[in-house]
């Protein structure tokens, strides 16, 4: 089972000084938390704020590549959470066949959004992290430690 | 997007990259790359941390536990059997470098706009060669940099201004 995620938002993490991306599925019921470096953050904060930057970024480099052959994402599914890194697939169709291709979570985030593509999590995944630390951990944010969220 | 016909006849140089160098102080990365007819002149590029260090890691060959945004690429054009033909430096405006990396797949020729910083990252991963024009070559900045780079370099090694 894998359930549709949406980006959220985007938080600055102060204690690991690194940011984290927040997915949520449409009943809003379930969230995952997933800590990037700080520049795929910038290149995922682009994508959402709809930003062109004026020379391509990794990812809209990484874009061009596909559209150039025509290779399209279908979607991208985080798969699995081990050792606290997440693990993630792109799944590509390119000239009738399907790919999936294995990448880091922002990775695949970032194309997704600038290919229109859905998120999924799978179920695994969001029963590993909704941990007691977790929930902890959050409790402990101060409002200032939040950054751009969705309305 | 722009799909360019690949130009023939404009010369171009071919380039070996050298070395990454820390700028500590702008959080930047210099990409030192030198002839590869073994000309004594550089060409050198300032790029983000985190482009220089996906460079870097591509001279070095080190293998990173989870693949990095380049060895992504890379990934997609493995399973799509699209080859990375060559990279070309092949503009330079207002301080900036452009570049165009060109791929094959099955007889097709794509050319696609980069960042050299990009281009470069995956052309090392892809064993493909890196060329600049002889234009771009020729209006390349820093050609006093190599006694700065040296001195920035001898300054990383030792500590001795603590």
């Amino acid at each position: 089972m894998i359930t549709q995620m949406h980006v959220k938002g985007l938080m600055f993490d102060p204690y690991n000084n690194a940011y984290i991306v927040i997915l949520r599925d449409e009943e809003q019921a379930e969230m995952l938390p997933i800590w990037v470096g700080k520049s795929e953050a910038s290149s995922i904060s682009l994508a959402l704020e709809n930003v062109a930057p004026p020379r391509p970024m990794t990812h809209d480099f990484m874009k061009s590549y596909l559209d150039a052959f025509n290779a399209k994402v279908i979607s991208v599914v985080i798969t699995d959470l081990n050792d606290n890194t997440y693990f993630a697939k792109v799944h590509l169709m390119y000239e009738d066949s399907e790919y999936t291709v294995d990448s880091r979570p922002s990775d695949a985030i970032a194309l997704a959004l600038r290919s229109q593509a859905p998120i999924f999590a799978s179920e695994s995944v969001i029963r590993k992290q909704s941990s007691e630390e977790l929930e902890q951990w959050l409790e402990n944010l101060k409002p200032e430690d939040f950054g751009k969220l969705d309305s | 997007m722009e799909f360019q016909t690949p130009q023939s006849g404009e010369p171009l140089i071919q380039l070996t990259v050298n070395r990454v160098v820390e700028d500590s102080n702008t959080d930047t990365r210099i990409v030192v790359l030198t002839r590869a007819d073994g000309g004594p002149e550089t060409f050198t590029i300032w790029v983000g941390a985190p482009e220089g260090e996906s460079i870097r890691r591509a001279i070095e060959t080190a293998v990173t536990p989870r693949p990095m945004s380049h060895d992504l690429i890379k990934s997609f054009g493995e399973h799509f059997g699209i080859k990375t033909s060559r990279v070309v430096l092949t503009d330079v405006k207002s301080s900036t470098y452009y570049a165009s990396v060109y791929l094959e797949s099955k007889g097709v020729t794509r050319t696609i706009d980069a960042r050299p910083s990009d281009a470069i990252a995956l052309a090392l991963r892809t064993q493909a060669p890196i060329y600049v024009t002889l234009d771009v070559w020729r209006r390349r900045s820093g050609q006093n940099l190599d006694a700065w780079l040296a001195k920035l370099d001898t300054k990383n090694l030792g500590a001795q201004e603590v």
